[in-house]
């Protein structure tokens, strides 16, 4: 059998691809950068891997939107294919720009590609937030963090637009914005974007979909001054094993 | 064809209610709301609904076809681009509408509607022009307006020709005055003269082209004349360093890292286009030093840049802002949106953002810098050959930026603003992030014989200097334009941003399109290298531009500069030493409110510093994140501990006191900052950034010893400059006065690190620790501190730091104690003296520290201190190259330090606070949580 391999899709705009692979080469996953014109090209495929990792970025320049031109394109023209990736019961991380993509497709929180029902707003400071931020993990089952429920992690945040709205149906929060005590941080700058809920993250009914804003691929590496993200990382490679 | 347009809303708009913050702020207090409506304009057959995904997102965002906003409400200004120019957003308009099936679109839109409530249209005119929009592309589109076609339209003019025969000298400097050439008459006359010997009168294309190629922008006449430009890359010829790969012949320089990879640096200032439009004008500062990057050997990939800024005061009242200038604060909070613009979508992440002031920037100085990586064996260039393809790629070409290259070689007046705003760039940072990302993969399939960026002087200067050994031709229709209506010359000087021209080998161009298309990046062959050692250009049939080589590069006067030393007005500093709790409150306070010292994370924050996952140690650091480090360390390649370090030495109140001196204390500055994290100066190599006002007498001396002082000093280090860049253009003139830049100079040090885990950071790590002040004292370093300038004064001199062979002693000491692991935090004294660095020690670590400022007082304790008799001079006074060094109490430093000045002037305290003592006595102490909530604050209320 050959080893499983999960895709870094990237677009013009998006410029976390590189050390999102090398973050999942740490974890011991083997990955491709697969553009996301060879995939509307059909020069790529999506059913040749085994997970999906959409890293952050300004997709298409944010243009219109945070993440839309990208979600729009998945939407209008890989509909089926990231369809049959979806129901076969794969992975799909999506990180910051990622997170922005996965809810501008409906990809999140509610597995409908097209219908979309939420939103990541501006920050509340209507500006970029470089920040370090901590993690709590919530309970919420969730295959990427598996195990981690009451732990903290720390690393950088870095955005623009992280600021949820949802339509109706309250999310499943995997990962919340935490003070120094470890509670979820509603204020600033712990909470970087003004997260209501201090949401951090989400994950959808079958745990198998994770967006979140922070970027676990900067903390990884030996380099990193904390390499809590990698756990996220470790947590697919422990799922692919299986 | 038919026109839709759809209004779209949102809820809960960030951006709006930004604005109507800033405007606020900006006195306009009766402004009580701003809503921004967008509004898309689609031509062809489509349904508008279908498009709809793409236009709005339901859940905060609504849709109509006619505007929602109620003009009873306050008056609206729509903003739009001209009808020449295609908008940014418009091919991701076009590109995702075909993928939801609208093939018919033919050309899409957008315009913004911003409605102030509380305020008069006038007013709302007003705010407009100032912050919303830039001339030169865009325009208020009028309501009433039915435009029948969207597509950018507009016919060019003819080429012509410019006969300068018979011409007197004044109908000559008339001319090129009349022309925004600023070309000295000797120029003039040279053109002039060519004329009779070609028999033919040049096109206008060739004059633009020639006076452009000439200006002290492109050609650094000014340089030139003194017989600069080549003195410091002759002084790092003359080091012969081992590890440098290319130093002042590509368009950044090079040296070794480890494992077959080459670090680049290059820094670059946009002064003139910040001045008069800050955020077009540092947006471009940043891509275009970043294209130096990408434009380096066959394409390194940037991995890290800077912004600096010097501005006159922000706080200054606004009716002392001098007439045609941009009020400072505005400059600056411009400058950091610019930066966040820029720097974040390209994902480079931020190594040093530092804001300065200095009264002489009336005309600001705006620099960035790049760093990048690339394999050894892509580091030198080849040279294109006859038959290869001159390939334009990036963005289309457009007329924002034209003149750009003459423009900036001059000085500004108070009707520069006006005249000369259609100079100024338009950044598109997608663009550049495109073939940032596609340029390493055609390196790598070897499509780039040779390749170089487009910034001032456009594609003529680009393919002009490419092919300047042999020879080039290019077709001007084949150029892509944005704008319908540029002629020949406009298209050949059009400083339009994010492109860069590559020489590609016959064979190769297929796989090099087929390769760009993949990456989504524009392309197009526009021409051929050739061996007539001519630059050609043709254009709707007609040749416009003819010219041999020689005359282009060969046949420039460089008109001679005399020089004379100056007179400056400098008096020796009178400040009474504090003698009261509240006097030395005041004083520490001052400092640490003072500009340059205060916390400037408001706007550092606001640019991603650990994009690429590189980052060791960021621009900020300590528990809160909010400490500034003072260097940058990256581990470059991931899987090795392998680090860069960088640092930053700028001071404009030291070159207006000694300029030359303060040329020696910017690369001591600079270099030791590096040392005491760890870094060995043997590693290490610098890049310049000069700004001086119009060369004048005085100012060519002290360009000239500024010049001189370095690079003999480069050479008795050992440390090479490898890039640099120079601006004589620090003038303004309004109202009969004329303000001038002090004489300034900006070094970067780089240097590389064996393991990055082992780079000492400024935070204090133990209570109890020994605090050690290595390196030479002296009373005169508080000339041109920033605690002489907290009392409004320069003083008369500066601190003069150690010679060239002591300075290396004390690094060597500080490599083999570091070595050694005996400092546990360090950093260097630079503005604010010991007591900023003791504070940001503190602050960074939630500690404390005790310090003797008595040291000094009895002659038989400590070691050289030539002066020293105040403690005001010890604490805050600069000593440029000494380090304060966190010892644990039981390490033995005296064997590593013999012959280095050093002395025990405290110890770090578990009580968050900072104390003052003098011989047993504490004279003043201050909790370090009041301190830094004064120090925060300082930097946010300028931006407000």
């Amino acid at each position: 059998m050959t080893p499983p391999i999960a895709a870094i899709l990237y677009a013009p705009g998006t410029n976390c691809h590189e050390e999102t692979a090398a973050a999942l080469e740490r974890a011991g996953i083997e990955s491709r950068l697969v553009l996301l014109r060879d995939l509307l090209d059909a020069r790529a495929r999506l059913r040749d891997y085994q997970a999906a990792v959409i890293p952050g970025g300004f997709s298409y320049g944010d243009h219109l939107g945070a993440g839309r031109v990208f979600a729009v394109l998945v939407a209008a023209r890989l509909r089926e294919e990231v369809s049959e990736f979806l129901d076969s019961g794969k992975p799909l991380l999506g990180i910051c720009n990622g997170f922005q993509v996965l809810s501008e497709a409906g990809i999140l929180p509610s597995r409908s590609i097209g219908e979309r029902s939420m939103a990541l707003l501006e920050n509340q400071s209507a500006q970029f937030e470089d920040r370090k931020v901590r993690l709590a993990v919530s309970e919420q089952p969730c295959i990427w963090t598996e195990g981690l429920a009451g732990s903290i992690l720390e690393m950088p945040s870095a955005h623009g637009e992280g600021r949820p709205l949802f339509r109706s149906s309250s999310p499943r929060i995997a990962l919340h914005y935490a003070s120094s005590s470890g509670a979820p941080a509603l204020d600033y700058p712990d909470n970087p974007s003004g997260a209501p809920d201090a949401i951090a993250g989400i994950t959808d009914e079958t745990g198998l979909i994770l967006g979140l804003m922070p970027h676990p691929e900067r903390a990884s590496l030996p380099a990193h001054d904390s390499q809590d993200g990698l756990t996220i990382f470790r947590n697919l490679a422990r799922w692919l094993a299986h | 064809m038919a026109i839709h347009s759809i209004y779209t809303l949102s809820q809960d708009d960030a951006e709006a209610r930004s604005w109507l913050g800033i405007f606020r702020r900006h006195g306009y207090r009766d402004l009580s709301d701003v809503v921004i409506e967008r509004v898309y304009w689609l031509e062809g057959q489509v349904h508008p609904e279908a498009l709809l995904p793409l236009l709005v997102n339901p859940i905060y965002q609504t849709a109509s076809f006619h505007s929602a906003l109620d003009p009873a409400r306050g008056p609206i200004i729509e903003i739009a681009y001209h009808a020449a120019v295609t908008d940014p957003e418009t091919p991701s308009i076009l590109a995702a509408a075909r993928a939801l099936g609208e093939t018919d679109l033919e050309f899409a839109r957008l315009s913004k509607r911003y409605q102030f409530v509380g305020i008069a249209q006038e007013q709302a005119q007003k705010i407009s022009e100032r912050f919303l929009f830039n001339k030169v592309v865009q325009r208020i589109r009028d309501a009433a307006e039915k435009p029948l076609t969207l597509r950018p339209g507009g016919e060019p003019e003819a080429a012509r020709t410019i006969s300068l025969a018979g011409m007197t000298d004044s109908e000559l400097s008339a001319l090129s005055a009349a022309r925004s050439w600023y070309a000295p008459l000797t120029q003039m006359r040279v053109i002039q003269a060519h004329e009779l010997t070609q028999r033919r009168p040049h096109t206008d294309a060739e004059v633009e082209i020639l006076v452009q190629s000439w200006s002290d922008h492109c050609y650094h006449t000014t340089w030139k004349s003194l017989g600069l430009l080549k003195r410091l890359a002759a002084a790092t010829a003359r080091i012969n360093h081992p590890l440098v790969v290319s130093a002042f012949k590509d368009n950044a320089g090079g040296i070794e890292f480890y494992d077959g990879w080459v670090i680049t640096l290059k820094g670059e200032t946009h002064n003139f286009p910040s001045s008069i439009a800050p955020f077009g004008g540092v947006a471009t500062k940043h891509g275009g030093v970043i294209r130096d990057t990408l434009g380096f050997g066959k394409g390194a990939y940037p991995i890290g840049g800077t912004t600096i800024m010097g501005t006159m005061d922000p706080a200054l009242p606004e009716a002392r802002v001098p007439a045609g200038a941009l009020h400072p604060q505005l400059i600056v909070s411009e400058s950091i949106r610019a930066t966040a613009y820029y720097m974040n979508p390209m994902g480079i992440p931020m190594m040093h953002p530092l804001y300065r002031r200095h009264p002489g920037y009336a005309k600001c100085f705006a620099l960035g810098h790049s760093v990048g990586l690339i394999p050894n064996r892509f580091s030198l260039k080849d040279d294109p050959r006859p038959g290869d393809h001159v390939l334009l790629i990036g963005g289309e070409t457009g007329r924002d930026g034209i003149h750009g290259a003459t423009a900036s070689s001059t000085g500004m007046t108070a009707q520069t603003l006006e005249r000369e705003s259609a100079a100024v760039q338009i950044g598109h940072p997608i663009t550049e992030r495109r073939f940032t990302s596609a340029i390493p993969a055609l390196r790598d399939a070897g499509c780039i014989r040779s390749i170089t960026d487009l910034g001032a002087g456009g594609i003529s200067c680009g393919a002009g200097e490419m092919g300047a050994e042999t020879g080039v031709t290019l077709n001007l229709d084949a150029v892509p334009l944005k704008d319908q209506s540029l002629t020949a010359w406009e298209i050949l000087l059009s400083e339009s941003q994010e492109r860069m021209l590559i020489a590609v080998e016959p064979e190769k161009l297929p796989e090099a399109e087929a390769l760009l298309d993949r990456y989504e990046v524009g392309h197009a062959a526009i021409g051929q290298f050739t061996d007539s050692r001519r630059l050609q250009a043709t254009w709707r049939g007609d040749r416009v531009v003819d010219l041999e080589m020689n005359f282009l590069w060969g046949a420039c006067p460089i008109d001679s500069i005399v020089s004379a030393p100056p007179r400056r007005c400098l008096a020796p500093l009178a400040i009474p030493e504090p003698q009261t709790f509240e006097a030395w409150s005041g004083a520490v306070l001052s400092v640490l409110h003072h500009y340059h010292c205060a916390d400037q994370s408001a706007a550092g924050t606001q640019f991603d510093s650990t994009v690429q996952g590189r980052t060791v140690i960021g621009p900020y650091g300590g528990k809160t994140h909010t400490m500034p480090t003072g260097v940058f360390v990256a581990a470059p390649l991931r899987d090795k501990s392998y680090g860069l370090i960088t640092t930053v030495a700028f001071n404009p109140f030291y070159g207006e006191v000694n300029p030359e001196l303060m040329a020696k204390l910017m690369v001591i500055e600079a270099v030791s900052k590096a040392v005491v994290a760890g870094a060995d100066y043997r590693e290490m190599a610098l890049c310049d950034n000069f700004y001086t006002a119009r060369v004048s007498p005085e100012v060519a001396w002290d360009l000239t010893r500024m010049v001189e002082m370095i690079a003999d000093l480069s050479c008795n280090l050992g440390i090479p400059f490898i890039s640099g860049k120079d601006s004589s253009s620090g003038s303004f003139e309004a109202d009969g006065e004329l303000i001038e830049a002090p004489p300034t100079l900006a070094v970067m040090a780089l240097g590389r690190l064996r393991d990055v885990k082992r780079a000492v950071t400024k935070e204090f790590k133990k209570p109890g620790n020994k605090l050690l002040l290595v390196g030479e004292v002296d009373s005169s370093a508080l000339g041109g501190s920033v605690y002489a300038d907290s009392h409004g004064q320069r003083g008369d001199h500066l601190y003069c730091a150690a010679s060239a062979p002591s300075i290396r002693a004390q690094w060597d000491a500080l490599l083999k104690l570091h070595a050694a692991g005996g400092y546990a935090s360090g950093a260097a004294i630079a503005e604010g003296g010991l007591a900023v660095r003791v504070f940001e020690a503190a602050y960074g670590s939630g500690l404390g520290a005790r310090l003797d400022l008595g040291v000094f007082g009895t002659a038989e304790r400590g070691p050289a201190a030539r002066g020293i008799s105040r403690r005001d001079q010890l604490l805050f006074g600069e000593f440029i190259g000494a380090a304060l060094l966190e010892v644990p109490p039981d390490f033995d430093t005296s064997t590593f330090l013999d012959g280095v000045p050093h002395v025990v002037i405290g110890e770090v305290i578990a009580e968050p606070r900072l104390v003052l003592t003098a011989r047993g006595n504490t004279f003043w102490l201050g909790e370090i949580s009041n301190l830094a909530a004064e120090w925060s604050a300082a930097f946010r209320e300028v931006l407000q």
